[in-house]
């Protein structure tokens, strides 16, 4: 009786008994939910233009964070820095097409896969020669990013909104916008789309594979670079971001891994559910901890009836 | 450019340093002396600066004194990046030219602990591990000076009860912790503390994945309005708790961390914001003691020390507890040669030499210790010698001493001592048990 109370009565009597607390965790869960989105973008974005899973993206996050923070510790200022980043990840795009990508091409998708796996311990060997390990602060002021709270009041009670994470989800939506611009109504963003659809077609109308890859892997060190400045602004810029990354699966999962609506219904989705559910069910009722396997689970349940995820494509295979 | 030469050229030189030691051997003997380090991963930023420390001592006294009684120190590093399975694959690695390992996590230290009663190896894990590896006498080769982790959580108890347990009656302590063999390691004295004392404990597990992200436990933290958080953290937690801590306005001086959550660096993120928060600590920086001026002179400013001057990581904390560790190893070297008579000893000679490590004021000074760490010594019943320690709070730029030397609770810590520690020879029968310490 008390576990059937705690499963289906004392929670929602905890959401309206504390309605500003129940806002709080929904903050909390959206400004989650927005980076996972963010992250799983960048998966996204290059599988759907390649069918390349690529492993390296949570790298990709942690390097074009560390590669921000360390030019501005070498003395240039966040504006030259900035799109310095940018450049360094742009090299970086055009390296791993010629270097990686453009030997494989034709190759099984795993023999891909394996490489983005090596490209992702080149990037921890190179990133912590160059910036080191030791934990560094986001370049948070210097990039013009407020840094303290707006406080509410609602319902006799306290919300707390930090401006970062306020800037996070606005900075993402403009982010999201801008990439779904692009993607739909510019040239280069329909030959990428055409790419996804068909390579051989793609290629017979004179798309240039190699341009595609090194804009998509490009547009993907974009997505990282705002993705490793949000959550570097939270707590930090060190190698354990990378692990964060990870947390994206179940949004690809959940989502479909070549669909961009996907990517952002399934990040929000994760994000406010598995704070919901951790605040209260998980910590009453199981001790907590619950964020590291929950949205595994919703996943694996949503799969179980949509195996191609919420947004991805159903794939009829003649044999 | 010339930092990033410079990086590149000591990480070659690291790499390259047992094959120079190697060569050096023909020469002159040397000892090896493995560390399962970690400078990679999502915890090398707690790491680095501790094998820093670790290094350049074992580095100066090489330079400064042609290594120990004429043999020179093989500071070896084998990269685990704190994971079990590759701590496990270095313990392998090194143990048959190592005279001893130094596992650098609860979750390995546990893994060789079976281990190394067969291969005869002593672990040395300064103020981490299993707290139980106190008694000697069931953990023949494992030590753990100056100071369990149940020393740790029952000092913290008595600061923040201003002396009385009993203060705490009625009180609620949140435990933030790692959901990790290591943050789990003082649970069952807390939980013992907690029913005998009668204050509540409620444990808030971080896992690996969310240790930037612990927004939810916060949050727990917010609604449950505990009177004290106790955070046992290592590596990327600690930053996130106490940027979390920050915003949700914890009042800093209710915080209270283990050792491992007293980086320099970590505080740094928050500057100002962070002030108020404390620290435990067997260890105290003292960068004017003659023994950090000789780092100084021989490794640091001679080029070949791996620290981050810019960030002051000289000053820290951490680096100069990474000293201290090898000050350690170091005596039980110097203690097992005088012993045994012999300038090159070997993995059994090491472990009579831990287990008679005599940290008193004297060899403190001597040493010039002086102000870093409390007296302790160690014997073939105790193995972690039980320093006391510190507390240490957060002045907004530096930690600083916030208390008088703290004791454990010896009267509640030993009898769960022996009492875990014959559960767990119970539970590895058969555990060989010590017959010749009759202490």
């Amino acid at each position: 009786m008390n576990l059937l109370e705690g499963i289906f009565v004392k929670p929602f009597q905890d959401m309206f008994g504390a309605p500003d607390f129940l806002i709080q965790v929904l903050w909390e869960g959206l400004v989650s939910g927005t980076l996972y989105a963010l992250i799983a973008l960048g998966f996204v974005l290059i599988y759907k233009s390649s069918r390349i899973f690529n492993f390296a993206q949570g790298i990709m996050v942690v390097f074009a964070a560390l590669t921000l923070v360390g030019l501005h510790e070498r003395g240039l200022p966040a504006w030259v820095a900035l799109p310095l980043t940018l450049v360094v990840m742009l090299i970086l795009a055009v390296a791993i097409e010629r270097v990686v990508l453009r030997p494989l091409v034709n190759q099984p998708d795993i023999i891909l896969f394996m490489a983005t796996i090596g490209i992702t311990l080149f990037l921890i060997g190179f990133g912590e020669i160059v910036f080191g390990g030791e934990n560094k602060a986001m370049i948070t002021s210097q990039l013009g990013i407020p840094t303290g709270s707006l406080e509410f009041e609602p319902f006799g009670g306290f919300v707390s909104i930090e401006q970062r994470d306020l800037t996070t989800v606005v900075g993402a939506i403009v982010l999201v916008v801008a990439l779904l611009v692009f993607l739909n109504r510019s040239k280069m963003g329909r030959a990428i789309r055409a790419l996804g659809d068909d390579h051989q077609a793609a290629l017979s109308v004179g798309i240039s594979l190699s341009t595609i890859w090194v804009l998509v892997w490009f547009i993907a060190g974009i997505i990282a670079l705002a993705t490793g400045i949000a959550w570097g602004s939270r707590a930090g810029v060190s190698f354990a971001l990378e692990v964060i990354a990870y947390k994206a699966l179940p949004v690809l999962m959940l989502g479909g891994l070549e669909s961009v609506t996907g990517a952002i219904v399934g990040g929000l989705m994760i994000g406010v559910a598995e704070k919901l559910f951790e605040i209260y069910w998980g910590q009453p009722l199981l001790g907590g901890n619950t964020e590291t396997w929950f949205a595994y689970v919703v996943a694996l349940m949503v799969l179980l009836f949509r195996p191609q995820g919420l947004f991805g494509e159903k794939i009829i295979e003649r044999v | 450019m010339r930092n990033l030469i410079k990086t590149t050229l000591l990480s070659a030189a690291i790499a390259a340093a047992p094959l120079a030691l190697a060569g050096a051997a023909w020469a002159q003997d040397t000892l090896s002396l493995p560390n399962l380090s970690y400078r990679t991963g999502p915890f090398a930023a707690t790491g680095i600066p501790l094998m820093n420390g670790q290094r350049d001592y074992m580095l100066m006294l090489n330079e400064r004194d042609g290594g120990v009684n004429g043999v020179l120190l093989g500071y070896e590093e084998c990269e685990t990046g704190y994971n079990t399975e590759k701590g496990v694959e270095c313990y392998e690695k090194t143990k048959a030219t190592g005279i001893v390992t130094q596992p650098w996590s609860t979750g390995i230290t546990l893994q060789v602990l079976p281990k190394s009663n067969v291969d005869k190896i002593p672990i040395l894990a300064p103020g981490y591990g299993f707290s139980a590896m106190q008694d000697g006498k069931t953990f023949q080769w494992a030590y753990n000076p100056p100071a369990s982790y149940w020393d740790g959580a029952s000092m913290i108890l008595q600061n923040i009860s201003g002396g009385n347990l009993d203060s705490l009656k009625g009180k609620k302590i949140a435990f933030l912790h790692l959901d990790h063999p290591f943050g789990k390691e003082p649970i069952p004295l807390f939980q013992a503390m907690a029913e005998k004392h009668g204050f509540s404990f409620l444990p808030i597990p971080v896992g690996l994945s969310e240790m930037q992200n612990q927004s939810a436990q916060w949050l727990q933290i917010r609604r449950e309005k505990p009177d004290f958080v106790v955070m046992w953290g290592w590596g990327a937690m600690n930053a996130g708790a106490i940027t979390e801590a920050v915003k949700t306005k914890y009042p800093m001086n209710q915080f209270v961390g283990i050792w491992w959550s007293s980086l320099d660096g970590d505080l740094k993120l928050v500057g100002e914001e962070g002030k108020g928060y404390r620290s435990i600590s067997w260890s105290f920086p003292n960068s004017q003691s003659p023994v950090m001026q000789d780092v100084k002179k021989y490794v640091v400013d001679a080029g070949k020390s791996m620290i981050n001057k810019d960030a002051g990581e000289f000053e820290w904390v951490f680096y100069q507890r990474g000293i201290l560790i090898s000050a350690m190893l170091v005596e039980g070297i110097k203690a097992a040669q005088a012993n045994f008579n012999t300038k090159v000893i070997n993995a059994e000679q090491l472990r009579w030499g831990l287990e008679n490590l005599k940290f008193d004021d004297a060899s403190i000074k001597s040493l010039g210790l002086e102000g870093m760490i409390p007296p302790f010594s160690t014997s073939c019943a105790n193995h972690t010698g039980h320093s006391g320690g510190w507390m240490l709070e957060w002045d907004g730029s530096k930690f600083v001493k916030a208390s008088d030397l703290l004791q454990a609770d010896r009267a509640a810590i030993d009898p769960l001592v022996t009492s875990e520690a014959a559960k767990y020879a119970a539970a590895n029968a058969p555990w060989p048990v010590s017959t010749e310490c009759k202490m």
